[in-house]
């Protein structure tokens, strides 16, 4: 420990050294646009066969991304096969915690499509810039338009219906900016019902009705700063999830911020961007349209997190810093209510988080230095403090006899990469070390039961923080007709927590089987590789194609859930004019390394055939796009690793969309 | 960064339409913000109020009253429980004799008290007392306990039956009273001829009002002692003679009887065993509200098991769940 503090003062203390001449004036236009260098991941937000998405089918398209899902709705994001509480997932840098104990709403469900901008996806402890991190970092870039000369107004509407599930959409957005004012809007709206499955079966409890508005005003308060607003609004009602024993009535989450930012024409800081935040979430669960449930329960659970962010941006000849002050308090609470069958009997009242506050202070830092044209190092660290307080800590003492109620835990991070490009080849190597806290859940759950393994699971406050140790490397050659690249990354993480049987207590919920304590393995091991590679055929035909293969074994050499198999996909695509043609195939290979300890079965193969065409033209001066398409042509019925309770996926989905730009 | 959203090459401005547009914004933001800090503050279900969720069915008494004063010549007799009221089960008295003549607190006085209960048909029982009181001279009264077996109605009929003496002269009282149902099932007794064959009473004295937590468990056990010689002058005490139940051992199975909990249990409980005050401790994880029966199995001093039945661990949903012969049931 103290070691790796003098590494990171070191660390620091270098930046400064680096940075002090500071003789020499830049041009802010282009230094900004260096500043930019660092890890940027741009991406539109549709997919190669889709242009219409979801905000979970865009994550789906990156290759270290895979899904829990339990429904048609609100996937819980994987992020190298790791699940939700080992990366942390921003709006804009902004923490927001989830209301569901039972994970139903990851925080990508809070935005839709056409109120983002990019997803930035950084894998392992290069993600530590919002928070600490084990898996990396998933940050939602919200849609932003910048200031312009001259007055303009801009703007999208885009329609469409999905015939499986008879989901209709209506996603619009709109912006005005001129020299000193912006404004942007959006509204979106969706409906689906129940979808069917490869064997034309309904899935029942698989509707959803999603509303979402987002409302973005800056303005510039100097030629250099600017002051900015925001706000999210999101509300879901009837949202089914057909692998969990309940429904959701009402979802409604609130994310605001406000911004200032200060750009320097001159000296060593370049850009200064602070951001004060507060949301508030809601979701309310609903069993009462599942008549074969025993027991109605209410599970309302709330979450609020107010949070700060200040980020500063340095450059100095060829070297570029990012500096981060993350502060955030989230306050959750979940609270459980039990009906007997006599309903003139008492009701059975627990809290499933008995108020349970976050509070984490940290600073992070991410330098990138270019050695040379060819090569790039960038490294950085940050140190983090997380404090948790448990409100009603006797819940916890059932379990955990005379825990604190208040638990302050120190969470340090590194890491360094190293990148060179040699002609057309490329390589990177890299590594990393840090600390995560475990989640409100692994630390102070209260028999919040777990419809996968059917077990009741029960929060440890005294666990020790989890220890990442990572390895990756990257390969790749590209030219202008092909390219092909490979990265792997290797985790070893110490005190892996994951659920145990405990032998004592028997379950709460009427369908669980037993109870589990969130407890730490010794260690476990994750291994994660893809290979990507493109060929431009003809000019207009372009093929791509994606490999990827993970496997996680725990201290026993066990495996661990929810490890993607072998998988893969392979796509074409072909432009004709304003006509364009898309296929792809994507599976997964047959299941070999499941965990039935963690509840898992053997999954089969399967192999999806997706289908699109889209053309674009003018009415009148309005660029116009319309597409139709197919998912899984053929009506292959399957299931993936990670659906929640082996629940079939959508059968053939035809579908089709509108959209104007103006 | 990824954004840049000034730009800077934009210097030609015109410094009026600047102020008035900035004030048309601020307008704007102002107005933005009211709604959203309306929108917040508007939650749809309310959370639930921990503190008060358990004082729906579980009312907590603190305070101690006068129950009963009775005058006999010149001394005044006060008694003194918990909100002035005798309840069914277990119950702390709180005794005071004051001589009104010298208006002084009698302090070295013998003070015996024996509650009795006469049904319809003229027989006279008691319950477990405590016969002789003890002086608490810290606080000026003399402190005993009684678990009240029965309510009082139309057909039976409590009296209590105290003695004391002053200046060598004993006086004995005798004052009806009326005991109340205890609603409270946190304080519920039970009692039973054990396979030894004596009558034992189980009351539940702590605590009154649980929380989902540890909580400590404390229960009275007594003993009737069957009288071995011919009764007395009425009301001879050794024909009602109880004691507290020495170096026995209450083992602890709580369970939640409800079917739908399907025989849910807790962990971590402590069977109850005798401290110094002659009480019966343990502990007992409540892990929700509701229903809970707490199962008993009574081991004697010898560690033989003279009355109680083992509960079946299984996890049975839907199915309610059996208790031991020996239970007391409570809510919170």
């Amino acid at each position: 420990m103290k070691r790796l503090l003098i590494i990171f003062t070191l660390l620091i203390s270098n930046i400064f050294v680096n940075a002090q001449d500071t003789n020499k004036k830049k041009d802010s236009i282009i230094a900004l646009d260096e500043v930019e260098l660092i890890n940027v991941v741009k991406k539109k937000i549709e997919t190669e066969m889709k242009m219409a998405v979801s905000v979970d089918e865009f994550l789906a398209s990156s290759d270290n991304i895979s899904f829990i899902k339990r429904g048609a709705y609100a996937w819980e994001p994987l992020l190298n096969n790791m699940s939700s509480e080992r990366s942390t997932i921003t709006i804009d840098g902004m923490h927001v915690f989830g209301a569901c104990t039972d994970k139903m709403d990851p925080i990508t469900s809070y935005v839709e499509s056409n109120n983002l901008a990019a997803i930035d996806i950084k894998s392992g402890q290069e993600g530590n810039m919002h928070g600490a991190t084990v898996a990396g970092s998933i940050d939602l870039k919200r849609r932003s338009t910048p200031f312009s000369l001259t007055k303009k107004w801009k703007g999208a509407y885009q329609t469409g219906f999905e015939i499986n599930n008879k989901q209709f959409f209506n996603l619009a957005n709109a912006s005005y900016s001129s020299n000193k004012f912006v404004a942007d809007g959006s509204l979106a709206y969706r409906k689906a019902e129940n979808y069917s499955d490869g064997n034309n079966d309904e899935v029942n409890h698989s509707q959803f009705t999603k509303f979402n508005a987002s409302l973005g005003l800056a303005y510039k308060t100097s030629e250099l700063s600017s002051l900015k607003v925001e706000a999210i609004y999101d509300q879901a009602n009837d949202v089914g999830y057909p692998a969990l024993p309940m429904d959701l009535w009402l979802s409604r989450a609130l994310i605001t911020s406000a911004t200032y930012k200060q750009l320097f024409e001159n000296g060593l800081f370049k850009a200064l961007d602070t951001k004060i935040y507060f949301n508030a979430i809601e979701h309310y669960m609903d069993d009462t349209t599942r008549p074969e449930n025993l027991v109605h329960m209410d599970m309302p659970g709330w979450s609020t997190t107010y949070g700060l962010l200040s980020k500063a941006n340095i450059k100095k000849n060829r070297f570029s810093s990012e500096i981060q002050l993350n502060a955030y308090n989230n306050l959750s609470t979940a609270e459980m209510r039990m009906y007997p069958q006599d309903r003139s009997e008492r009701t059975m009242f627990a809290y499933s988080w008995p108020g349970v506050t976050t509070t984490f202070a940290g600073l992070s830092i991410n330098n990138a230095w270019e050695i040379s044209d060819q090569s790039l190092l960038n490294f950085g660290g940050s140190l983090g403090v997380n404090y948790n307080h448990s409100k009603y800590v006797e819940f916890n003492w059932i379990f955990h006899p005379g825990t604190p109620q208040e638990k302050t835990r120190i969470l340090p991070s590194l890491h360094a990469g190293y990148q060179l490009n040699i002609d057309n080849f490329n390589f990177s190597v890299g590594g990393g070390y840090g600390h995560r806290a475990p989640s409100v859940s692994e630390g102070y759950g209260y028999y919040i039961y777990n419809s996968f393994d059917r077990y009741d699971y029960i929060g440890n406050p005294d666990l020790e923080n989890e220890i990442s140790y990572e390895g990756n490397a990257s390969a790749g050659y590209a030219n202008d007709k092909f390219s092909l690249q490979a990265n792997v990354n290797y985790f070893y993480i110490e005190n892996y927590i994951i659920g145990r049987i405990l032998s004592l207590g028997s379950p709460m919920n009427y369908q669980s089987i037993g109870v589990k304590g969130y407890t730490s393995l010794d260690y476990s091991t994750l291994f994660n590789f893809s290979l990507n590679g493109s060929y431009s055929i003809l000019d207009n035909l372009h093929w791509k194609g994606t490999l990827t293969y993970a496997r996680g074994k725990d201290e026993n050499e066990n495996n661990l859930p929810f490890i993607r198999p072998l998988s893969y996909q392979t796509s074409l695509h072909y432009q004709y004019n304003k006509l364009s043609f898309q296929t792809s195939i994507n599976g997964d290979l047959e299941q070999i390394h499941y965990s039935p300890e963690y509840g898992e079965d053997q999954t089969p193969s399967y192999t999806i055939w997706n289908l699109s065409a889209d053309y674009t033209f003018k009415i009148k001066d309005y660029k116009t796009v319309v597409q139709v398409g197919a998912e899984n042509v053929l009506n292959e019925y399957y299931s993936t690793y990670a659906d929640w309770g082996n629940i079939p996926r959508m059968g053939r989905n035809i579908f089709t969309s509108l959209k104007f730009n103006f | 960064m990824s954004n840049n959203i000034l730009d800077i090459n934009s210097r030609n401005y015109n410094f009026k339409s600047f102020k008035l547009n900035t004030l048309l914004v601020m307008k704007k933001i102002s107005f933005f913000m009211t709604a959203m800090l309306f929108a917040v503050t508007a939650c749809t279900l309310d959370k639930t109020d921990y503190e008060d969720e358990i004082n729906t069915v579980v009312t907590e008494y603190i305070d101690y009253e006068e129950v009963v004063s009775i005058t006999k010549g010149q001394y005044l007799i006060n008694i003194v429980a918990l909100n002035g009221t005798f309840y069914k089960g277990y119950n702390e008295i709180r005794l005071n004799i004051t001589n009104t003549d010298t208006n002084e607190n009698v302090n070295t006085s013998d003070v015996t008290f024996l509650p009795l209960i006469t049904n319809y048909s003229g027989n006279s029982t008691s319950c477990p007392h405590q016969y002789n009181l003890d002086y608490n001279t810290a606080d000026d009264y003399y402190l005993g306990y009684t678990v009240f077996t029965e309510e009082s109605n139309d057909s039976q009929n409590w009296e209590l039956y105290i003695t004391f003496t002053d200046n060598e002269e004993t006086h004995s009282v005798t004052q009806a009273i009326t005991v109340e149902e205890q609603t409270n099932m946190n304080l519920n007794m039970t009692s039973f001829t054990a396979d030894d064959g004596e009558q034992y009473f189980i009351a539940l004295v702590a605590p009154q009002k649980p929380a989902i937590a540890e909580n400590e468990l404390v229960a009275g056990i007594y003993k009737y002692n069957q009288p071995t010689n011919e009764a007395g002058t009425f009301p001879d005490p050794t024909q009602f003679s109880y004691t507290e139940v020495t170096d026995y051992t209450l083992l602890l199975d709580p369970r939640m009887p409800e079917p739908s909990m399907g025989n849910h249990s807790s962990l971590n409980n402590v069977d109850l065993t005798q401290q110094d005050d002659g009480l019966y401790y343990g502990v007992v994880n409540y892990t929700m509200t509701g229903n809970w029966t707490l199962n008993f199995i009574f081991q004697n001093q010898f560690g033989e098991t003279i009355k109680g039945t083992e509960v079946s661990t299984e996890f049975t949903p839907g199915i309610e769940g059996a208790r031991s012969e020996l239970h007391i049931d409570i809510l919170f």
